[in-house]
């Protein structure tokens, strides 16, 4: 269970986050939608402990992440906005070594990493480099190696960006199987299918503020509009909508 | 941090090129030095033996008798066309005697021997030199019987005498090469560890992987300790390897040829890794808190040959012998490691505590920098910026 209460961040004059608050239920998936440069990296950072809020406050399952960043990262698996990968090592090896990071050990980090291969379809690359993999292989190196240590609270930062149809459809499988698991599932994303397809609650991001939240029904109610996009352009105030990615 | 030594580790032993680079950056050092040496020796020993071929050697038997009762030398028979077989360089200095040597002679007149020599040829320079010599020495034999013959001392004729003091003897270079081999173990404990503490700094933020690694809940000191021993490990072994290369090289060497004393054994390979060793943790630590601010492999990779030129210098003023050793010397890095490498090859005796406490205090400076780095991982602009 994720908790965020009037975070705030500004670099120099820029005020990337004013003032955002949510919450992100066990059992749920959250989005967080917003057009690029709207502050939903910048959000992140702060909530998996990157980055410190210059005012707010962040609870990650009780633990106040500002004050114990070490004990909130125990609870946390999180695919950064840059996720870069070791080029020498194979995809296996980088699970393992994050497994390991986390404390997950022996027989447990063997079974758990054949079970992440087989979930996401990698069975066939698994002991090659990471080098000559397409950005959907890199993508699911990246997921899988994340949440290698099953953490409750699972923070994707834009998973599906750039991926293809099927690599797209392997990252949706792994976020409906963590949200069937119990897990408290939160992402970001710019794409409008994207989030009404998966996400249970919608928080829409706009230049730092939150604009709006609820399920995608709620918001459409929210702002008198038909249908899901013309809603998010009502609310971010963008004449264009889905944003250019 | 043991999972972080084994990836580290594991990531630089499949880095073909990197490797490769420690090889050769082991190997040549070592090679140069046996082949500086080998020449050297080469040199000296066909100075000693030289074979002179006379043209024209009936024209003056006595003088060529005299020749070959030299000791180390030989007399051949000269080729037809001296001048032909010096410039294209198969015979470093003929000595040609003219018909008329024995008719002059005779007379007490200059007699001519023409020594056709190449003086733009480095390689002759000190056989031409021999041969002029004994020419010389034949001249002043039978001057002096000349004057003797006629009731004078052979002392008038000599106004003045000039005595050779030798400086720059091949010796003196020999122990020239000799002083650079601290620098050479050194330079290896630096490019061995390079690889590591580079990839794992710089490298990290270049390919974004550093905000993955962060996100795990092993503590920041734990990361960049683990990074740390792995890069000194590698460093280390690359000590070894150049500094057991060197002494099996010495093995090989005729240095008694060189007429140099010098002993080089295991005591002084130990002596000299117990040396070399302890640094290599510092050097990992300071390249890392350099590299970590580099935002590419390569921006690090220039900052750390700025580094290693920096440590260089000492080292070499230490060699040309530009600084004299003092008592303070010992305990600042790096300049404490060359000045207790020179003791050590000179077979000054060393108390094993100078050892231990140089160890000590480079693992101390070592630790607070590897501190100062897990503090730069802290630093949201390390982290992000790309």
């Amino acid at each position: 269970m994720i908790r965020i209460e009037n975070l705030h961040k500004r670099f120099g004059d820029v005020r990337a986050v004013d003032g955002v608050s949510f919450g992100a239920a066990d059992g749920q998936v959250t989005g967080l939608l917003g057009p690029n440069g709207a502050g939903k990296t910048t959000t992140l950072r702060m909530l998996y402990t990157l980055m410190l809020p210059d005012e707010g406050q962040i609870l990650v399952d009780g633990i106040d992440a500002v004050v114990d960043p070490q004990g909130a990262r125990f609870a946390m698996g999180v695919l950064p906005d840059q996720s870069g990968l070791y080029p020498r090592l194979t995809a296996r090896e980088h699970i393992e070594y994050f497994g390991e990071l986390q404390g997950v050990t022996g027989a447990d980090l063997r079974s758990r990493t054949d079970q992440l291969l087989t979930m996401l379809d990698m069975t066939a690359i698994a002991d090659r480099r990471v080098a000559g993999f397409s950005h959907g292989e890199r993508t699911k190196t990246a997921l899988a190696r994340a949440i290698v240590h099953n953490p409750k609270n699972v923070l994707l930062d834009e998973p599906t960006n750039g991926l293809d149809v099927m690599s797209t459809r392997a990252v949706r499988e792994i976020i409906r199987r963590l949200k069937e698991e119990g897990h408290t599932v939160l992402f970001s994303s710019h794409v409008m299918q994207e989030v009404s397809a998966l996400c249970d609650t919608i928080v829409v991001i706009a230049r730092g503020r939150i604009v709006g939240s609820g399920s995608s029904d709620d918001l459409r109610l929210q702002t008198g509009q038909e249908n899901l996009e013309d809603a998010f352009v009502a609310l971010t105030g963008f004449e264009a909508a889905g944003m250019p990615s | 941090m043991i999972v972080v030594v084994r990836k580290e580790l594991r990531d630089w032993s499949r880095d073909g090129r990197s490797i490769i680079t420690v090889l050769i950056s082991s190997l040549l050092a070592p090679g140069l030095i046996f082949f500086l040496f080998n020449n050297m020796a080469e040199r000296q020993r066909s100075v000693e033996d030289v074979t002179i071929p006379v043209v024209g050697a009936a024209n003056a038997p006595a003088f060529v008798d005299w020749l070959r009762q030299q000791a180390g030398v030989i007399v051949t028979e000269g080729p037809t066309d001296a001048e032909e077989a010096v410039r294209t360089r198969r015979e470093d200095a003929i000595v040609v005697i003219p018909q008329d040597f024995v008719k002059n002679f005779s007379a007490s007149k200059p007699a001519q021997i023409r020594l056709v020599a190449d003086s733009s040829s480095q390689n002759s320079r000190p056989k031409v030199q021999r041969v002029r010599g004994l020419l010389q020495r034949y001249n002043a034999e039978i001057g002096s019987l000349r004057l003797i013959a006629r009731g004078i001392s052979p002392a008038v004729a000599t106004a003045v005498q000039i005595e050779d003091i030798e400086v720059s003897s091949s010796q003196q270079r020999a122990a020239q090469i000799l002083g650079f081999i601290p620098l050479f173990v050194m330079i290896s404990a630096f490019t061995g560890a390079m690889a590591i503490s580079t990839d794992s700094t710089a490298g990290e933020r270049e390919r974004g992987s550093f905000e993955a690694l962060l996100v795990n809940p092993a503590p920041r000191i734990a990361i960049a300790a683990g990074k740390w021993l792995a890069g000194s490990l590698t460093g280390m072994l690359t000590v070894l390897i150049t500094a057991g290369l060197l002494f099996a090289m010495f093995k090989q060497l005729p240095l008694q040829d060189l007429g140099i004393r010098f002993r080089l054994g295991t005591p002084e390979l130990i002596r000299t890794l117990s040396v070399v060793l302890p640094l290599c943790p510092l050097i990992v630590a300071i390249q890392m808190y350099v590299a970590t601010f580099a935002k590419s492999f390569k921006e690090a990779q220039s900052y750390l040959s700025f580094l290693m030129m920096a440590q260089m210098v000492p080292g070499m003023m230490a060699t040309m012998n530009i600084m004299s050793t003092k008592a303070w010397m010992y305990y600042v890095p790096w300049i404490g490691q060359q000045t207790l490498l020179s003791d050590v090859l000179g077979n000054k005796p060393i108390s094993p505590v100078v050892f231990l406490i140089v160890a000590v205090i480079n693992l101390t400076v070592a630790v607070a920098v590897l501190r100062g780095t897990s503090g730069l991982l802290h630093r949201e602009k390390i982290i992000f910026g790309r």
